[in-house]
C-alpha cells in the first residue's frame, strides 16, 4: 500500500501539491485525473524520487519513501515519451534493469534471456527482440517500455499518461491490455491522464486531483454519478454547474429561482450540478410536470458519433450541455437562436455547498 | 532571381571560394616535389620526392642540415593528447553540472567562455610572468599544457553543452527507475548516447592543442613544440623539406578527420533508426 500524506510541492510561489492525502491500495489500478498544470506528474514524480516535496511524507508498505534516491525505491515508471534507450535493442532495453541494477542484478545468461522473453511474450511482442528502438511504431515502444519496466518487478507501477502518444484505436487496446497485464501480475498500477473516458474506464479507483489535493477517489460508477464536490464534478466534463444563492427552499441563480432538496442557510452560496444526459429540452410552455427547468438559448450541436452534444447559453452567458445519444434521442429538432427550456427530474440534481 | 542562372552562379562562387581557402595549401603540397636543386618557389626545376626523403634522412649528406622537427613533434603529438583527455573530460563535466542551472553558473558560464577570447599572447606572457614569480620552470608539459587546457577546454564545453541541451533527461529517470545507480546510469545510457559529442570534443581539443602557437611561445620553456619549431627554422632559410613536412602533417590530420568520420557514423548513422530516439515524440 502507497500512502502519501500531507504532501507538498511548491515550485517558487506556485504550490502545484498542498498537502495532498492520497492512498493506493495493493492489487489496484487506480487511475489519477486531473487537468493540465495540475500536478499529476510532479505527483508521480514525487512518488519515483525524481524530485522531493516540500512537506508531508510518502509510506511504500510502512517504509518510509521520500528521502530515498528514485533507484532505491523499487517503483516502475512508465514515460509518456516512452524514454526508450535509443542505442540499444528492444531486448537490450527490457534485460537493462535486471542486469545493471544495484542490488540483486542478473548477470547474462540463459535466466536472464527467459526473463526477458518472458517480459516480451506478455505484452506481445514475441519475437522482436532484435529490432532496433527507432525501428518500430509508437504502440510497440510503448509495450516495450512496459516490458521493461515490469521485468523487474517493481511493488508499484507509476504510468505517465501512457497512452498520450498512441492513436484512438490502439489507445482503446492498449486499455485492455494494461488492465489484463495488470490483473496478471497483481501489482498495482497508478496511471496519470488527463482524459476522463481514460480514467474512468481504466481504474478500479478513480481518483480526482484539483488544486493541490485529491477532490475524490472511488470507483468509477460513484465517482461518474455522485461526484463528492464540484471540483470532482468539474473534471468528469459531463455535469452541468448552475451557481447561485440560498433563498429558503430555492436557489436563486442566473437562469432564476431553482428549487432545492435540502435545507442549507440562507444567502449562503452553493452549486446545482445536473448531468449532461439527464437534461431535457422542450418548448418553454411544454414542460413536463414535477421538472424543474430553466431556459436557455439553443447555439449550436456537435455530432460525436454515437452521441451529439448540444450547447445552449443561459441569460448570464453560462453555457450548458446536453447529451443526446443518437440510438435513444430524447431531444426534439432543434433550431439554432431559439430559446428552450431545459427540464430535468429535481432527484437528478445535486447540490455542492460553497461558490463556484 | 531565375533558379536557373542562381544555382550555377552559386556552385561557381562555392567552387572559388573553396579554391580560396585550398589554395595556400596546394601550392605548398606542389612546391614540396621540387627538386634538389630547386627553390622554394616556382618554377618546378624538376618532379621529384628528395625532400621526403631528405626529412627522413634518407639522401646523402647535404648543405641543408635535416629539419629539427622529430622531437618537437613528438612533443606536440603528448601534448595535444593530454590537452584532449583533460579538456574533454572537464568540458563533459562542467557541461553535466551546468544542467542544474546551479547557483551562479551565469557567471560561471562568461568565466569558462572567457579562455578561449582572451589573446593568446596576453595570457601566454601572464602565464609566463606568473610562473617566473612562483619559481615554477616552464616546460611543454607544464606551464604550456596548462594554458592549452585553459584555451581548449571551453570549446569542449560548449559542444557537451549543445549536445546536453537536446538531451532527454528521461531516459536517465528511466534507467535509475529501474534500479540502476546514477554511476551506472551515465556509464550504460548517457554516456552512449552523449558519445558523437564527446568525440567532436576531442577533435576540438586535439586540433587547436595540436597547432597552438602564441600561448605556447611565452609558456613552453626549452623544449619546443612543433610549430614553434617550424617557425624557428624560418629564420635561417625556408627549403621545401618544410613545405614535405607540412604535406605529411596534413595527411595526418586528415586520417585523423577519417577516423572521427568512420567513428560517428558507426555511432550514429548506421543506428541511424535507434539514434533518432533522441528527444523524440517530444
Amino acid at each position: 500500500m502507497l500512502k502519501l500524506s500531507g504532501v507538498t510541492r511548491r515550485y517558487g510561489d506556485a504550490v502545484a501539491l498542498d498537502g495532498l492525502d492520497f492512498i493506493v491500495p495493493d492489487d489496484t489500478y487506480v487511475s489519477l485525473l486531473g487537468a493540465s498544470g495540475s500536478g499529476k506528474t510532479t505527483l508521480l514524480r514525487l512518488i519515483a524520487g525524481f524530485e522531493e516535496p516540500d512537506a508531508g511524507e510518502l509510506m511504500l508498505g510502512g517504509e518510509r519513501l521520500d528521502g530515498k534516491p528514485p533507484h532505491r525505491r523499487d517503483i516502475g515508471f512508465v514515460f509518456q515519451n516512452f524514454a526508450l534507450f535509443p542505442h540499444l535493442s528492444v531486448e537490450e532495453n527490457v534485460a537493462f534493469g535486471l542486469r545493471h541494477r544495484e542490488s540483486k542484478a542478473v548477470p547474462a545468461g540463459s535466466d536472464l534471456n527467459d526473463r526477458v522473453n518472458a517480459a516480451l511474450d506478455l505484452v506481445g511482442l514475441t519475437g522482436f527482440g532484435h529490432r532496433g528502438v527507432g525501428e518500430i511504431s509508437g504502440g510497440q515502444k510503448q509495450r516495450v517500455a512496459l516490458a521493461r519496466t515490469l521485468v523487474t518487478e517493481p511493488r508499484i507501477v507509476l504510468l505517465d499518461e501512457p497512452l498520450g502518444a498512441l492513436d484512438a484505436n490502439l489507445r482503446a487496446r492498449m486499455c485492455d491490455e494494461l488492465r489484463a497485464i495488470r490483473e496478471r501480475l497483481k501489482v498495482s498500477f497508478l496511471h496519470v491522464t488527463g482524459s476522463e473516458t481514460e480514467a474512468l474506464t481504466m481504474g478500479d479507483t478513480v481518483a480526482v486531483l484539483a488544486n493541490g489535493r485529491i477532490a475524490q477517489a472511488q470507483d468509477s460508477t460513484s465517482l461518474f454519478t455522485q461526484p463528492a464536490n464540484t471540483a470532482a464534478a468539474r473534471h468528469l466534463n459531463a455535469w452541468n454547474l448552475i451557481g447561485g444563492r440560498v433563498k429558503g427552499r430555492t436557489l436563486d441563480t442566473a437562469v432564476g429561482a431553482l428549487p432545492i432538496s435540502q435545507s442549507l442557510p440562507d444567502g449562503s452560496e452553493a452549486q446545482l450540478a445536473v448531468r449532461f444526459d439527464q437534461i431535457g429540452v422542450c418548448e418553454p410552455d411544454q414542460v413536463p410536470a414535477g421538472q424543474d427547468h430553466f431556459t436557455a438559448r439553443y447555439l449550436a450541436g456537435e455530432f460525436n458519433g454515437p452521441t451529439e452534444l448540444s450547447f445552449f447559453r443561459a441569460d448570464n452567458g453560462d453555457l450548458i450541455q446536453v447529451v443526446n445519444h443518437l440510438s435513444n434521442p430524447r431531444l426534439p429538432d432543434l433550431t439554432e437562436g431559439r430559446t428552450y427550456a431545459l427540464h430535468f427530474s429535481p432527484d437528478a440534481a445535486l447540490l455542492f455547498e460553497g461558490a463556484a | 532571381m531565375n533558379t536557373r542562372i542562381l544555382r550555377p552562379a552559386l556552385a561557381v562562387y562555392t567552387a572559388a571560394f573553396l579554391l580560396f581557402l585550398y589554395g595556400p595549401l596546394i601550392v605548398l603540397a606542389i612546391l614540396s616535389f621540387q627538386s634538389q636543386t630547386g627553390g622554394p618557389q616556382f618554377p618546378i626545376q624538376e618532379w621529384s620526392t628528395y625532400w621526403y626523403r631528405h626529412l627522413f634522412g634518407l639522401t646523402e649528406t647535404s648543405r641543408i642540415s635535416q629539419l629539427p622537427v622529430g622531437d618537437s613533434l613528438v612533443r606536440s603529438l603528448v601534448l595535444a593528447f593530454m590537452t584532449t583527455v583533460v579538456s574533454t573530460v572537464l568540458g563533459t563535466m562542467s557541461a553535466e553540472a551546468f544542467r542544474t542551472r546551479f547557483k551562479g553558473s551565469g557567471p560561471v558560464f562568461y568565466l569558462i567562455i572567457l579562455g578561449m577570447m582572451v589573446p593568446g599572447v596576453l595570457v601566454g606572457l601572464g602565464m609566463a610572468l606568473l610562473s617566473n614569480f612562483a619559481g615554477i620552470d616552464r616546460a611543454w608539459w607544464g606551464t604550456a599544457f596548462v594554458l592549452h587546457v585553459v584555451y581548449t577546454y571551453p570549446f569542449a564545453f560548449l559542444v557537451m553543452l549543445a549536445i546536453f541541451n537536446r538531451f532527454d533527461r528521461s531516459v536517465e529517470e528511466a534507467s535509475m527507475s529501474l534500479g540502476v545507480s546514477p554511476a551506472q546510469t551515465f556509464r550504460r545510457v548517457t554516456f552512449p548516447i552523449i558519445f558523437p559529442g564527446v568525440l567532436s570534443a576531442m577533435l576540438f581539443s586535439f586540433t587547436l592543442s595540436y597547432d597552438e602557437f602564441s600561448r605556447t611561445l611565452f609558456t613552453v620553456g626549452r623544449e619546443l613544440t612543433l610549430p614553434l619549431s617550424i617557425y624557428g627554422t624560418f629564420s635561417v632559410e625556408i627549403y621545401p623539406n618544410i613545405f614535405a613536412f607540412g604535406v605529411l602533417t596534413t595527411l595526418f590530420s586528415f586520417t585523423l578527420l577519417v577516423i572521427y568520420g568512420v567513428l560517428m557514423k558507426r555511432f550514429t548513422a548506421s543506428r541511424a533508426g535507434r539514434f533518432s530516439g533522441q528527444e523524440e515524440a517530444a
